[in-house]
């Protein structure tokens, strides 16, 4: 269907759209900027210690499976949603495992493999809730969260401890000097950065969290992708409080708690937006990454933990607020 | 009080100039209200006319000239300097708070209250029912708002001006989302403002309406002021050639495809759904452009949402190159061929914050294969047809930043890249500059030629007439009848569609 060029004549084009390439100071850029200037700080203040590799593998270990619970979340929140039960599933799915493992003597692939089922299972139960009924996903996944709590405490009480051996070696091997859920980070990383950033089929979530009601006119199947969203992020949470378990071979009802508010905070503080969208795996990476080296940071500088949670705060409005009122501004 | 015996101005703006960083928005305008006159603004998008609202409103300040009210001087530094002058604004964005009763937002921020601080209902009631008895309006005011259909929520807009003592209303496209019959009421209610002694200024992209309602009209073209004009000496065709700046043939009759095809490219066999549609068949054939005419909740946007799978239907089936097809979303409407462009661009068609490419993109997205975006072919076709449709600054960020006429041509321009065998139309034409509009049309004859099959849902009988092949027309849901292309007229269509009821009565005394 080629576009006669008699019909394109006499269009105006708003002048007002030239294109303007300046610096930016856009959310990530503020974050990394940050950033650069805490390691440089902390260098300088503790030349022995901070910059060793020790401290690196402590400060990539801290951060791995906030890592991994990250790039699911930044998918939801691309299009548009986002899951506060994460934290609960990370608990309730390192509790089933270990109970499986110990009470229910399982073997461990079957533990594991069953782990994960339940992971995505319950990822899915969310997404089908937020994507079929209709419901809110704050108020779905709100729901889920004290419904995945609760069984994760009624299965293993405070905790299971004593995970067998073979298990546990899982979550503490090294390979190349870095522990195993560095390397599960790093996997997941590079794979949700090829799928979110390269493939149509991820490509479609940032349509969704623009205009759902046009990406559905325009053959995206919204219900499905935000179902397989959820079952992702279902999915990465169970792995990740599975692998957290095997660490420290110890199955804790709590162990996640909080985790869902911290890693919505890194996937905002990494360029993605409440509204949808907008955001990439690796500003969500670095928003990980700076929570994770100002507690580092804290801990060199003897300050309790209270002034992470401040400064992590205060950072988070700033840089929002900041982007608002530069980078947007029309 | 006669309008007419009071000619002084009740406001005038002389010599309005307003620049924006690489354009000049208005330059030198001049503009006058009188007490008890309809005025209509008319130019094409990008005209100014946005600008000039937004400095009598007072968004933002002109850069040089003077407005006066009442032969007063007066300047605006924010909008609420305005209001309190007396300027109401009624946009096209509704400004109501919908989970609201009617009264609650006329009186909005303003609500009576008792003793203790306490909102007074009983007045608050009282005083509602008075402002809505002076405008003629029926409606009680503890409806709620958003359960008010858009017509009776453009009333409450302009009771809510009207309660603020407003003596200048700015109504901004007040008809875009109307039916006729509501817009008949809503001119009711323009003619009381109007015997009231409040100015008027009606800002729309329809002449008839225009023609319709206004006393006097002012066209820009570019920020140029073009001049004032009396509605009883002025033709549409002048207006016209004004705004565009060249002289214009309206209503271009001109025949399109030939319909010399036999196997219809699309069918519909007694399609319903559980509410408004019922038992509704017709044909679409390859190479022609099928109007689908009627009033403003005719049924026709929901017939194309159930053919484009986008809404249930109960019974019937729709058959593409003669073969049954199951549609149950979107996704396999565009898989069986069909493609849909929707009546409202912002809301349900353009991805504001994204980029040109990947508003072009998306309907064509799984054409591309799933696993790599390897954007070259896309982008490239992407490129030729912004290219083609002179979207030339496609750098622009998001489409945000693009005129109305220009999103409307990139959500064109999304189809062009799936090809769709058959391409439904929802008012394509809706709210955008002529220019735009005659590409565009120009651009769904061209696609008809080459033997898509067009089926053309729009509101303005004068496009239909100028761009159909055949005409079908719906009322309430069924399909009311087909009207030969050789006899269709404005009135027959209009007698179709609607259960006689008094219509129009142009007034030009």
């Amino acid at each position: 269907m080629p576009v006669p060029e008699a019909i394109t004549a006499n269009v105006k084009v708003s002048a007002a759209t030239q294109p303007k390439f300046r610096f930016r100071l856009t959310r990530e850029t503020v974050l990394l900027l940050l950033m650069g200037a805490g390691v440089i700080g902390a260098t300088l203040a503790y030349p022995h210690s901070f910059p060793t590799w020790a401290n690196l593998t402590a400060l990539l270990r801290n951060m791995a499976l906030d890592g991994v619970m990250a790039c699911g979340m930044v998918v939801l929140m691309v299009s548009g949603v986002f899951d506060l039960s994460i934290g609960s599933m990370f608990s309730m799915v390192g509790v089933l495992t270990g109970w499986m493992l110990t009470d229910g003597r399982a073997p461990i692939p079957l533990a594991m493999f069953a782990g994960l089922a339940i992971a995505a299972l319950g990822g899915a139960l969310n997404g089908w809730i937020v994507a079929k009924v209709k419901v809110n996903a704050l108020i779905a996944t709100l729901g889920t969260m004290q419904v995945f709590r609760g069984v994760a405490v009624l299965v293993g009480g405070p905790g299971i401890a004593n995970l067998p051996a073979g298990f546990a070696r899982l979550g503490q091997t090294e390979w190349l000097g870095l522990q195993s859920p560095i390397w599960l980070m790093l996997g997941v990383a590079l794979g949700g950065q090829y799928l979110l950033a390269k493939t149509r089929f991820f490509r479609k979530y940032y349509y969704i969290g623009a205009n759902p009601k046009a990406a559905l006119l325009s053959g995206i199947s919204v219900e499905r992708m935000q179902i397989f969203a959820f079952t992702l992020m279902g999915l990465l949470a169970g792995l990740a409080g599975m692998a957290f378990a095997a660490r420290v071979a110890t199955a804790t009802s709590t162990s996640g708690d909080g985790a869902e508010l911290r890693i919505i905070t890194a996937v905002i503080l990494g360029g993605a937006s409440l509204s949808g969208g907008r955001g990439t795996v690796w500003g969500t990476l670095a928003g990980v990454l700076f929570i994770s080296l100002i507690n580092n940071i804290m801990i060199f500088a003897r300050l309790s933990p209270e002034w992470q949670s401040i400064i992590i705060g205060c950072v988070l409005v700033v840089a929002v607020a900041l982007d608002r009122f530069l980078g947007r501004k029309r | 009080m006669s309008a007419n015996a009071t000619p002084a101005s009740l406001l005038q703006a002389r010599g309005i100039s307003k620049s924006f960083p690489g354009v000049r928005a208005l330059n030198g305008v001049n503009f006058e209200v009188r007490p008890g006159e309809v005025h209509g603004l008319l130019g094409e998008n990008g005209a100014g006319k946005n600008t000039l609202m937004h400095i009598l409103a007072g968004v933002f300040p002109p850069d040089e000239g003077s407005l006066y009210l009442r032969g007063q001087l007066v300047s605006f530094n924010n909008p609420r300097a305005a209001q309190a002058a007396g300027i109401a604004m009624v946009f096209q964005e509704r400004s109501l708070a919908g989970p609201l009763t009617v009264a609650e937002n006329v009186f909005f921020g303003r609500q009576p209250v008792g003793r203790w601080g306490a909102i007074d209902r009983a007045r608050l009631h009282q005083g509602t029912l008075e402002v809505l008895a002076e405008l003629d309006i029926e409606l009680d005011p503890e409806t709620i708002v958003e359960d008010l259909s858009p017509a009776e929520q453009q009333m409450v807009e302009i009771a809510k001006a009207i309660s603020i003592e407003a003596q200048l209303l700015v109504l901004d496209e007040p008809t875009s989302t109307l039916t006729e019959a509501e817009t008949t009421i809503l001119f009711r209610v323009i003619n009381r403002l109007r015997e009231r002694s409040a100015g008027i200024i009606y800002v729309s992209h329809r002449m008839a309406e225009v023609f319709r309602i206004c006393d006097r009209i002012t066209v820009l073209r570019d920020g140029e002021y073009q001049g004032t004009f009396a509605r009883c000496e002025v033709t549409e065709e002048k207006l016209i050639s004004r705004m565009v700046g060249r002289e214009f043939r309206f209503r271009a009759a001109e025949g399109a495809g030939m319909s010399g095809s036999t196997r219809p490219a699309l069918e519909v066999q007694g399609l319903s759904d559980d509410r408004l549609l019922r038992q509704i068949s017709f044909r679409a054939h390859a190479g022609e452009i099928t109007a689908l005419a009627g009033l403003a909740g005719s049924g026709r946007t929901e017939l194309a949402m159930a053919i484009f799978g986008a809404r249930p239907i109960t019974s019937g089936r729709v058959l593409t190159q003669g073969r049954p097809v199951a549609v149950r979303s979107p996704r396999d409407a565009i898989r069986a061929g069909i493609g849909y462009l929707p009546e409202d661009r912002k809301e349900a068609g353009l991805f504001l914050d994204l980029s040109l490419p990947a508003n072009f993109g998306v309907a064509a997205l799984d054409r591309f294969g799933c696993w790599w975006l390897g954007d070259r072919s896309m982008e490239e076709q992407a490129a030729a047809t912004a290219a083609r449709l002179r979207l030339s600054n496609s750098r622009a960020r998001s489409v945000q930043e693009l005129s109305g006429g220009n999103q409307q041509k990139v959500m064109v321009a999304r189809w062009l890249l799936v090809r769709p065998p058959i391409f439904i139309v929802d008012e394509p034409t809706r709210g955008i500059d002529i220019g735009a509009k005659m590409e565009i049309h120009h651009l769904l004859r061209e696609l008809a030629r080459e033997g898509v099959a067009i089926v053309l849902i729009s509101s303005e009988l004068p496009e239909v007439l100028s761009l159909a092949d055949r005409i079908l027309v719906m009322r309430e849901g069924c399909m009311a009848g087909e009207i030969p292309r050789a006899e269709a007229t404005e009135e027959r269509i209009l007698r179709l569609a609607a259960l006689p009821h008094p219509l129009t009565r142009h007034a030009c005394a």
